[in-house]
C-alpha cells in the first residue's frame, strides 16, 4: 500500500530531488492537461450553431477566442489573426496547467524543461514568421542594428551579437517566468504549510493547519496573468519581426520590456 | 476565413505531426537515458536549476501535434460558426435596413398621399361651399321672386275687390239715394236722366271723400 502510494506520488510528483517532474510524470501532467482541453473544446464543440452559442461552455470558449483575437489584432496588427490557433494552444495549456498548479502537488508549468520547450516552440515560431515576412537575409541583417559606415563593423558585429543574445535570452525569460511564478508558489504554499504543521495537539494527535491555503487568491491571480503574459508576449515578439513599421517597433520594443 | 489562421503557408499539418511524435518519443528516450553530452544537466540540477531536456524536445513535440489538432479538431468549426453568425447577422442588418428605407419611401408616399388628399378635400369643400352658396343665393332669389308675386297678386285681387266694393257700394249709395229721393219727392226718379244725375252726385262725393 506504502509503496502504490509512493510510485503514485512518483508519478504526479516532483522526481529526485524534488525539483521538475519525471519525465513519466511530466507526460501522466501533460495527457491529463491534454485531456481536459479537449474535453472542455468537445463540450464546446457540441454548442456550436450558425446563430448563436446557448452551451455555456461554447459561450466562455468563444469569450476567450474572442479576447484573444483582440489581443492578437490589437499587438500585432490585422494579420495577427492567422496566429490564433498557436496563441489559443499556449494559452489553454498554460491556463490549465497552471490551475493543476493550485491543487495538485506538481504542474507541467511547474517544470522548467516544459516551459522551454514552449519558449523555444515560440521563439522559434517568431524566427520563422520573420524569416518569412522579411525574407531570409533581411531578417539576420535586422539584428545588426542601423547601417553603419565600414570604419564601424566592430560595432556592428557587437550589435549583432548582443541582439542574438538577446533573442535567445527571451527563451529563458519566458521559460524562467513562468517556471519561477508557478514552481515559486508551490514552495512558498509548502513552506507556510510547513510553518502549520503539528502546531495543534488533538487527543494525542497533532493537527496542522494549512496555511499555504491562504495563498490561493494571489496562486489564482497569478494563473491566470502568466497565461495572458506569455501569450502576450509571444504576440509582442510576433509584432516585432511581422510589423513593417520601424516606428511601431520601438513602442512594441518598449512593451515588450 | 480558416485560410487565415490555419497554418497551411507553413508545414503541413501531418508533416508536423509526424515530427512532433518523432520529437515526443525522441525526447522521451533522452530524457529516461542522458547521453554524456548532457551531463551538464545533472550540474545545473544540483544547482537548483531542473533542466532536462529530453523533456523539453519531448514538449516541443507534443506542442507540434497539439497546434494542428486543435486547430483542426475545434478552432476551424469556431471560426466556422462565428463567421456563418456574422454573416447571417450581416444579412439581418442589410434586410432591416432595406426594410427601414423601404419604409421611409413607404412613409414619405403616404405623406404626400396625405397632402394631396388634404388639398382634394379643401378643394372640395370649398367648391361645395360655393355651390351652397349659390344655391342660397338662387334659392333667395326664387323666394324674393315668388313673394313679390304673391304681393303683386295679392295687390291685385285686393284692387279687385276693392273695385268690386266700391260698385258695390255705390250701387247700394244709389240705391239708397233713390230711395231717399222718393221719399222725399214722393216721385218714382228711375228714369236714365235721373240716374244720370244720382252718379254725378255719388261722383262728387267721392271726390269730396279724397
Amino acid at each position: 500500500m506504502v509503496t502504490n502510494l509512493q510510485n503514485s506520488v512518483w508519478l504526479l510528483g516532483a522526481g529526485e530531488g524534488g525539483h521538475g517532474l519525471t519525465p513519466v510524470g511530466l507526460f501522466a501532467y501533460a495527457f491529463l492537461v491534454i485531456a481536459i482541453i479537449f474535453g472542455i473544446l468537445t463540450a464546446s464543440k457540441n454548442g456550436l450553431n450558425p446563430r448563436y452559442f446557448t452551451n455555456r461552455w461554447t459561450q466562455r470558449t468563444e469569450q476567450l477566442y474572442l479576447f484573444l483575437e483582440n489581443m492578437a489584432l490589437g499587438i500585432i496588427g490585422p494579420h495577427g489573426k492567422r496566429y490564433m490557433p498557436i496563441l489559443f494552444t499556449f494559452w489553454l495549456v498554460i491556463f490549465i496547467s497552471n490551475l493543476f498548479a493550485l491543487f495538485m502537488p506538481s504542474a507541467p508549468t511547474a517544470d522548467l524543461s516544459f516551459n522551454l520547450g514552449m519558449a523555444l516552440i515560440a521563439i522559434g515560431y517568431v524566427q520563422y514568421e520573420g524569416m518569412r515576412a522579411n525574407g531570409v537575409g533581411k531578417h539576420w541583417t535586422h539584428f545588426a542594428g542601423p547601417k553603419l559606415p565600414i570604419a564601424l563593423i566592430p560595432i556592428t558585429m557587437m550589435i549583432f551579437v548582443i541582439e542574438i543574445i538577446s533573442e535567445a535570452m527571451k527563451n529563458l525569460s519566458l521559460s524562467l517566468r513562468l517556471f519561477g511564478n508557478i514552481d515559486g508558489g508551490h514552495l512558498a504554499a509548502e513552506s507556510l504549510n510547513s510553518l502549520g504543521k503539528h502546531i495543534i495537539p488533538v487527543g494525542g494527535m497533532e493537527l496542522s493547519i494549512p496555511f499555504g491555503a491562504f495563498l490561493l487568491p494571489i496562486k489564482l491571480l497569478t494563473v491566470v496573468v502568466q497565461a495572458l503574459i506569455f501569450t502576450l508576449l509571444f504576440s509582442v515578439y510576433l509584432s516585432l519581426v511581422t510589423h513593417h513599421d520601424d516606428h511601431g517597433d520601438e513602442h512594441a520594443t518598449a512593451a515588450a520590456h | 476565413m480558416s485560410a487565415q489562421t490555419q497554418e497551411s503557408k507553413g508545414m503541413p499539418y501531418p508533416v508536423m505531426a509526424v515530427i512532433g511524435a518523432l520529437l515526443m518519443f525522441g525526447g522521451m528516450y533522452l530524457s529516461t537515458d542522458p547521453p554524456s553530452a548532457l551531463s551538464f544537466q545533472a550540474d545545473l540540477a544540483a544547482q537548483g536549476i531542473p533542466l532536462d531536456l529530453g523533456k523539453t524536445i519531448a514538449t516541443i513535440g507534443v506542442f507540434l501535434i497539439l497546434f494542428p489538432a486543435i486547430n483542426l479538431f475545434f478552432l476551424k468549426p469556431l471560426e466556422e460558426a462565428i463567421s456563418e453568425r456574422t454573416n447571417t447577422l450581416e444579412e439581418a442588418f442589410t434586410d432591416a435596413e432595406s426594410l427601414r428605407e423601404e419604409m421611409r419611401t413607404m412613409r414619405s408616399d403616404y405623406e404626400r398621399k396625405l397632402i394631396e388628399s388634404e388639398e382634394n378635400a379643401r378643394t372640395q369643400i370649398q367648391s361645395q361651399i360655393k355651390e351652397a352658396q349659390d344655391l342660397r343665393t338662387q334659392m333667395v332669389a326664387e323666394a324674393n321672386a315668388k313673394v313679390d308675386e304673391m304681393t303683386r297678386r295679392a295687390r291685385e285681387d285686393m284692387e279687385s275687390e276693392r273695385a268690386k266694393v266700391m260698385g258695390d257700394l255705390r250701387l247700394h249709395v244709389a240705391n239708397l239715394a233713390f230711395q231717399a229721393t222718393e221719399k222725399i219727392l214722393s216721385e218714382n226718379v228711375d228714369d236714365a236722366r235721373n240716374r244720370k244725375l244720382v252718379d254725378d252726385f255719388i261722383t262728387q262725393a267721392e271726390v269730396g271723400t279724397k
